[in-house]
């Protein structure tokens, strides 16, 4: 193992025990998407490390959980049958092609920190997710307004599959909070990170793309959060959308 | 493949199919772990069982989101558990708006498992071996698995909570997280 892997497996020990923050955080997500798919010895060791942290819960102990604890859970599986995915493809598809349409034609900024804010360049951007939103397998994804968050606020987040690039769409956004910004984050198993720069929209419209690999989380989730440096975790007090991916 | 991994696959592949019996015999064999490891790592018992019912929530929506190539289903789910648990942790912090966890951040002694959980044996001895192979640690690089993994602290608070530079934490936890796998894993996790 090189001096590089070494550091590499260090930032992943910190990862698997959800103990990184701040550039760490960035940094090893950077590394999860760019060089451990392609790296069988970082791959290796990330699955070997995974494992372990999951087995180390085990030093915890065990309670018997209470009787309401498993009634509660199947109350809560009667009242919500699994969510089907046909639905909300259908109504993430037109949300999805209503954003395409607005930004082609209305010239609103595209948002997505300090680049790609000039006109042509958003038509680009809503070509491409026009032209993404008819490959095979393609799953935009609706994301549910949490909390307080207004309904008609909606985000959709549209990827396909071998396409290492994600496209977020809202309309009808509201104005984050003075002092704060939208960020998007990223899950997997409960472990979310922040994913590109924080974003406002423009006359109630987001578009943007990031490149990552979108296969590997399993959640996502945007969040009303300070302008600065993101916090270690999602903020769920303010406004907010998730789903699941 | 270890001993009751194989029982874990089979219920998880029924319930992929919708399966409910096989959903409430993983609830059975895992929810005593996991509210042991919920409960240690959010020292509040309502939260515990909040997070360990929306981790079995979340296997039931999505079992999909466990991939049997990566490894066993016991770590998956206890790593579901464990980072919701972390996750509420944080979200309490803030909402109380506390600025350092140092009166909380000392080690916690592994509690037993209560008299009245029932669990399969295998579960036990493997608990026994993880609780072992924590012990031959150095005190140092206990500690800061102890904070990072039950404390739910980041680096960096550990770093600040104990004095001493975040690289160093970084180095103790790297030989730490090695050692543990060389004495858990001797043939690979595989």
């Amino acid at each position: 193992m090189t001096e590089e892997h070494d550091r590499i497996e260090e930032l992943l020990a910190g990862y698997v025990l959800r103990s990184l923050s701040g550039e760490d955080a960035i940094r090893a997500d950077r590394l999860l998407s760019e060089h451990v798919p392609s790296c069988p010895t970082c791959r290796r060791t990330l699955a070997e490390l995974r494992e372990l942290a999951g087995e180390l819960g085990l030093a915890a102990g065990a309670s018997s959980p209470p009787t309401p604890l498993l009634q509660g859970i199947r109350r809560r599986i009667d009242g919500v049958a699994r969510p089907s995915r046909l639905p909300r493809r259908v109504g993430a598809l037109a949300l999805a092609a209503s954003v395409v349409a607005l930004a082609i034609t209305s010239g609103l900024s595209v948002s997505l920190g300090s680049r790609a804010r000039e006109a042509e360049a958003q038509r680009g951007t809503a070509l491409e997710m026009l032209s993404l939103m008819g490959l095979p397998g393609t799953e935009p994804v609706d994301l549910d307004p949490q909390g307080g968050t207004p309904d008609r606020a909606r985000f959709v987040q549209v990827s396909a599959p071998q396409v290492r690039r994600i496209y977020l769409a809202a309309r009808e956004c509201p104005d984050p909070a003075p002092g704060h910004a939208y960020q998007l984050w990223l899950g997997s198993g409960g472990t979310f990170v922040p994913i590109g720069e924080m974003f406002r929209p423009v006359d109630g419209v987001v578009l943007l793309t990031l490149t990552l690999d979108v296969s590997r989380y399993d959640e996502i989730w945007i969040t009303e959060e300070p302008v600065g440096d993101p916090p270690p975790s999602p903020s769920p007090d303010g406004r907010s959308w998730r789903a699941e991916l | 493949m270890r001993e009751g991994d194989g029982l874990d696959l089979e219920l998880h592949r029924r319930l992929s199919a919708g399966d409910r019996e096989a959903f409430e015999l993983l609830y059975r064999r895992y929810a005593p772990s996991a509210l042991g490891l919920a409960t240690r790592v959010t020292r509040q018992q309502a939260l515990a069982e909040e997070v360990v019912q929306e981790a079995f929530l979340a296997l039931w929506r999505a079992p999909e989101a466990y991939d049997p190539a990566r490894g066993s289903f016991r770590s998956f789910f206890l790593s579901l558990v464990h980072h919701r648990a972390v996750d509420t942790v944080r979200r309490e912090e803030r909402l109380r708006n506390r600025t350092q966890r140092a009166q909380n951040l000392e080690p916690v002694r592994g509690e037993d498992v209560a008299e009245d959980v029932v669990e399969d044996a295998y579960l036990r001895v493997r608990r026994e071996e993880v609780r072992n192979a924590l012990g031959t640690l150095p005190p140092e690089q206990r500690q800061v698995i102890e904070l990072a993994y039950f404390g739910g602290s980041t680096q960096a608070q550990i770093a600040e909570a104990l004095g001493i530079p975040i690289g160093t934490v970084k180095t103790r936890t790297l030989a730490a997280m090695r050692k543990l796998r060389r004495a858990l894993y001797p043939e690979g996790t595989a």
